[in-house]
């Protein structure tokens, strides 16, 4: 997995984000606190993963802020796939503001053991 | 009381040079712009919280993923709210190969002193998608009243 040169637009940035392998998948966890279901966009092209969450933000010009620490603007990762990765085998689960998708990868790419044979 | 950065912008704030010269440092490695990683001095140990105040109320909303309503703990005592919890590790066993680990668990607290007296009965705290929304009614007294003056 490579990660991509991201675009000029200030507005989007990056989700705490955690990879991990485990049992022969590739876990990728955002947290996206914020973002509800619908507000999530994932989409693979080609060899790009697209995650693009939402933030709802009710702004109130009257409302005044005492403290200001959670940060504007909506959540945007861009991941480049490689081979290795089980196009077939992509999901994703939200919940509690955390995405998980989960990635198989090819049987082909695990290791594997190579019997001897002795004789 | 706990001390916390409060943003007034009225009053000089001496935290925000740093945090200014915590974005220039960022600025002057790319490292916003660059994909995967969250700015150098970015690492969050403690949840995010915002406090709004409207008109009748103050909101409290604090970014918690992947935390259970059970795992929080709220309280409030005159006008001192304090949110405490602890963050389980999604995957509880640590066989996992990781590749990046930006997330943080264990345990937090904040303290927020609001600046007036709220309607401790009149409290509603939400979980939503990873994000708590605590509403705090103001008392009465401490609503903006306008007086009428009458002149003679």
């Amino acid at each position: 997995m490579r990660n991509n040169v991201n675009s000029e637009n200030k507005k989007y940035y990056k989700a705490c984000c955690d990879i991990y392998e485990k049992n022969g998948q590739l876990y990728l966890e955002l947290e996206m606190p914020g973002v509800s279901k619908e507000n999530l966009e994932m989409k693979i092209e080609n060899d790009m993963l697209y995650i693009h969450g939402k933030k709802n933000i009710n702004n109130n010009n009257k409302d005044i802020f005492l403290l200001k620490e959670i940060r504007d603007g909506d959540y945007h990762h861009e991941y480049t796939i490689d081979n290795t990765i089980d196009r077939n085998k992509i999901e994703a689960t939200l919940s509690k503001g955390v995405a998980t998708i989960v990635m198989g990868i090819k049987e082909s790419e695990k290791p594997r053991k190579i019997a001897i044979s002795g004789k | 009381m706990a001390l916390i950065k409060w943003k007034n912008k009225d009053l000089y704030d001496p935290w925000e040079d740093i945090r200014n010269l915590q974005d220039e440092i960022n600025d002057l490695f790319n490292i916003e712009k660059r994909q995967g990683y969250t700015g150098l001095f970015d690492r969050n140990f403690s949840p995010a919280v915002d406090v709004v105040e409207s008109e009748n109320d103050y909101s409290v909303i604090c970014e918690l993923p992947g935390i259970d309503s059970k795992d929080i703990d709220l309280s409030i005592t005159s006008n001192v709210l304090t949110i405490k919890g602890t963050k389980k590790s999604e995957s509880e066993d640590k066989n996992g190969k990781y590749y990046k680990k930006e997330s943080w668990t264990g345990s937090f607290q904040r303290t927020l002193p609001l600046p007036a007296a709220v309607n401790g009965e009149m409290i509603k705290a939400d979980l939503k998608d990873g994000v708590l929304t605590v509403i705090l009614p103001k008392k009465e007294e401490a609503k903006p009243r306008s007086i009428a003056v009458k002149v003679r």
